[in-house]
C-alpha cells in the first residue's frame, strides 16, 4: 500500500481533519476562531471541506462500514490492496440495512447555549390527559402517540433529538436521519436511534417495556447492560432483571387500537394500563393482587370486560362505586 | 475576524461561501439559493442576540439538516425522486450512494489497516468520541482524529482513481 503514500493535497489534508471536529456539538473557542479564519482563509478550502463532509455523511460511506462491521472475517482474510472481483456481498448488505437505524453510544451533547444558539434549539413539553392518547408531530417529523396520562419533553438541536418520558406509555414512529440520533430517556435506562419504530411502557418506578416495530434500537440500562432489539421483538428491564418478550407482531402497539397483549405480565401492569384509558380508576383491594400473573390479550379500551375477564382467571370479584372499580377476592 | 459574531460581520463574505459551501456538496442550484438564504436569516437573528462559537460550524450545521428537510418534503410531495432529474443533475449525495461508490469505498475499507477501519465504524456507525475509541482501543484521542483523517483522505483518494469524481460536480 506504498501507493498511498501519496501527496495529498494539504487543503485536502485540513479539510479532512475538520471535518470530524466540526462536527461534534461543542467546540473550544480557539478551536471555532480557527475554523472560521481557516475557512475564509481561501475559497478552495470550504469547497474541500464541502466534498469531505459529503463524503462522511453519505449512505456509501455508512453502507460501506455496516458492510464492514458486519463481516469482519471476510475483512480480515482479505489482502492487502488486491480484490479486484470483490463484490459487496448482497445479503449481509441487506441484513444490516436494518441495522442502518441502530447508534450505539449517545452522543454526549452539551447545552448549545454556549454555542449561542438557542433560537435554534426548540424544547417542548407534551402531555396527555388521563383517559385519552394525543398524537404529537415533533420539529423533525417524528410521530409520537401518547397514551393516556403520559408526559414528555422533547428537546431538538441541530445535533440530537431528544426525548425524556417522565411516565406513561408511548409509541414513537422516528423520521430517519443520517446524523442525528433520537434518544428517549426514561430515568433508569435510554433508548437511541436513527429511524425506526418503537414502544416504551414505564411500567413502574423502575420497569421499562421495549418493543420494536421498525428498524433496531439501542436499549442502554446503564451499568454497561446495552441490548439490541431487531424489529418483532420486545424487553421488560427493571430491578436488575431482564426479560424477553415473546414476538411482537404488526406495525403499532395494541394498545393504539384499545387492546393488551398480556405475556405472563402482572395484573399490576394490566390494571395499569386499563388506567390510562379508563374514566374510573381500577383499584386493587389488596395488593397482592397485583402480582398475579395473568397472559392473553384484553379489550383494555372496555375495563369492565376485562375485570370479568381478571375474574374469571382468578376467582376474583370486582365491583363497581361512583368514582372507581375495586378488584377483590 | 476576531469575533466572528461581531455586528460588523461582513455577511455578503458569509452568504458566498455558505453558497460555495452548499453547491461543492452537491445541493442542486435553486436548493442551495433557497437554503443559503434561510441558513443566512437564522445567523443573522442569532448573531444579534447571542456570541456564537464558530460561525461557519453553525452555518453549515443549519444548512446540511435544511437540506435533510428539505429532501424529506421533496420525498413525501413527490415520492421517490424520479429518474429523469437523477440523470439530468447527479448531486454529489447520489453519486456517493450509488452502487458504484459503494463498491469502491469497500474495496477501500478492505484494504485499510484493520485498527483505521474500526475506527471509523466507531466513530460514522456507532458516533462513539474519539475519547471513547482511543480508551477501548489503546490509543490517544488525538490518534484516534488522525485515522479518521487519514480514511477519508482513503475514501476520497480511491473514488478519485476509480473515475467516481467528487469534484466539482454540477458546476
Amino acid at each position: 500500500m506504498n501507493a498511498q503514500a501519496q501527496e495529498f493535497d494539504a487543503i485536502d489534508r485540513e479539510a479532512a481533519a475538520w471535518v470530524d471536529r466540526m462536527n461534534r456539538p461543542l467546540h473550544d473557542a480557539e478551536v471555532a476562531a480557527e475554523f472560521d479564519r481557516w475557512i475564509m482563509a481561501d475559497p478552495r478550502h470550504v469547497e474541500s471541506y464541502a466534498r469531505f463532509q459529503a463524503l462522511w455523511q453519505s449512505g456509501g460511506l455508512r453502507h460501506g462500514l455496516e458492510v464492514a462491521q458486519a463481516d469482519p472475517e471476510g475483512f480480515a482474510l482479505a489482502g492487502e490492496g488486491e480484490a479486484p472481483d470483490w463484490e459487496v456481498p448482497n445479503r449481509a448488505r441487506q441484513a444490516w440495512k436494518q441495522f442502518a437505524g441502530f447508534a450505539a453510544v449517545a452522543l454526549c451533547l452539551v447545552g448549545l447555549a454556549s454555542l449561542g444558539a438557542r433560537a435554534l434549539v426548540s424544547e417542548t413539553s407534551y402531555a396527555a390527559a388521563r383517559g385519552a392518547a394525543r398524537d404529537v408531530l415533533l420539529a423533525d417529523g417524528s410521530k409520537v402517540r401518547m397514551s393516556g396520562g403520559t408526559q414528555m419533553n422533547v428537546r431538538i438541536t441541530p445535533w440530537s433529538r431528544e426525548v425524556s418520558l417522565q411516565n406513561g406509555e408511548a409509541f414513537f414512529d422516528v423520521a430517519h436521519e443520517n446524523l442525528r440520533t433520537f434518544t428517549v430517556n426514561t430515568g433508569t435506562s435510554r433508548v437511541t436511534v436513527l429511524g425506526t419504530a418503537f414502544d416504551i411502557d414505564m411500567v413502574d418506578r423502575e420497569t421499562r417495556v421495549v418493543r420494536v416495530y421498525r428498524g433496531l434500537v439501542s436499549v442502554d440500562a446503564g451499568a454497561g447492560r446495552q441490548w439490541r432489539l431487531p424489529a418483532g421483538n420486545g424487553i421488560e428491564v427493571g430491578g436488575g432483571r431482564v426479560r424477553s418478550l415473546g414476538e411482537v407482531r404488526g406495525d403499532h402497539p395494541g394498545w393504539i387500537d384499545g387492546w393488551f397483549d398480556a405475556d405472563d405480565t402482572s395484573v399490576q401492569q394490566l390494571v395499569q394500563r386499563l388506567n390510562r384509558g379508563s374514566r374510573l380508576p381500577v383499584v386493587l383491594d389488596d395488593p397482592a393482587l397485583g402480582s398475579l400473573p395473568v397472559t392473553g390479550r384484553f379489550q383494555t379500551s372496555d375495563p369492565e370486560m376485562v375485570l370479568e375477564a381478571l375474574a374469571a382467571i382468578h376467582d376474583l370479584q370486582w365491583r363497581k362505586e361512583t368514582s372507581r372499580y375495586v378488584l377483590l377476592r | 475576524m476576531d469575533r466572528p459574531a461581531a455586528p460588523s460581520q461582513d455577511w455578503n463574505a458569509v452568504s458566498t461561501t455558505l453558497l460555495r459551501y452548499l453547491r461543492a456538496r452537491g445541493a442542486r442550484p435553486d436548493l442551495a439559493d433557497d437554503v443559503a438564504q434561510e441558513t443566512l436569516a437564522r445567523l443573522i437573528a442569532l448573531s444579534q442576540t447571542r456570541q456564537i462559537g464558530s460561525l461557519f460550524a453553525l452555518a453549515f450545521r443549519i444548512a446540511d439538516n435544511l437540506i435533510v428537510d428539505a429532501g424529506r418534503r421533496e420525498k413525501r410531495q413527490f415520492g421517490e425522486v424520479d429518474e429523469e432529474w437523477e440523470s439530468d443533475d447527479p448531486s454529489l449525495d447520489r453519486v456517493l450512494d450509488s452502487r458504484r461508490a459503494l463498491d469502491v469505498l469497500s474495496r477501500c475499507l478492505r484494504a485499510m489497516p484493520p485498527l483505521r477501519r474500526e475506527v471509523l465504524i466507531r466513530r460514522r456507525l456507532n458516533q462513539e468520541s474519539c475519547r471513547a475509541i482511543g480508551e477501548d482501543l489503546s490509543m490517544s484521542a488525538k490518534a484516534v482524529e488522525k485515522h479518521i483523517t487519514r480514511g477519508l483522505l482513503d475514501l476520497r483518494a480511491a473514488l478519485e482513481r476509480a473515475g467516481v469524481s467528487v469534484m466539482g460536480i454540477g458546476e
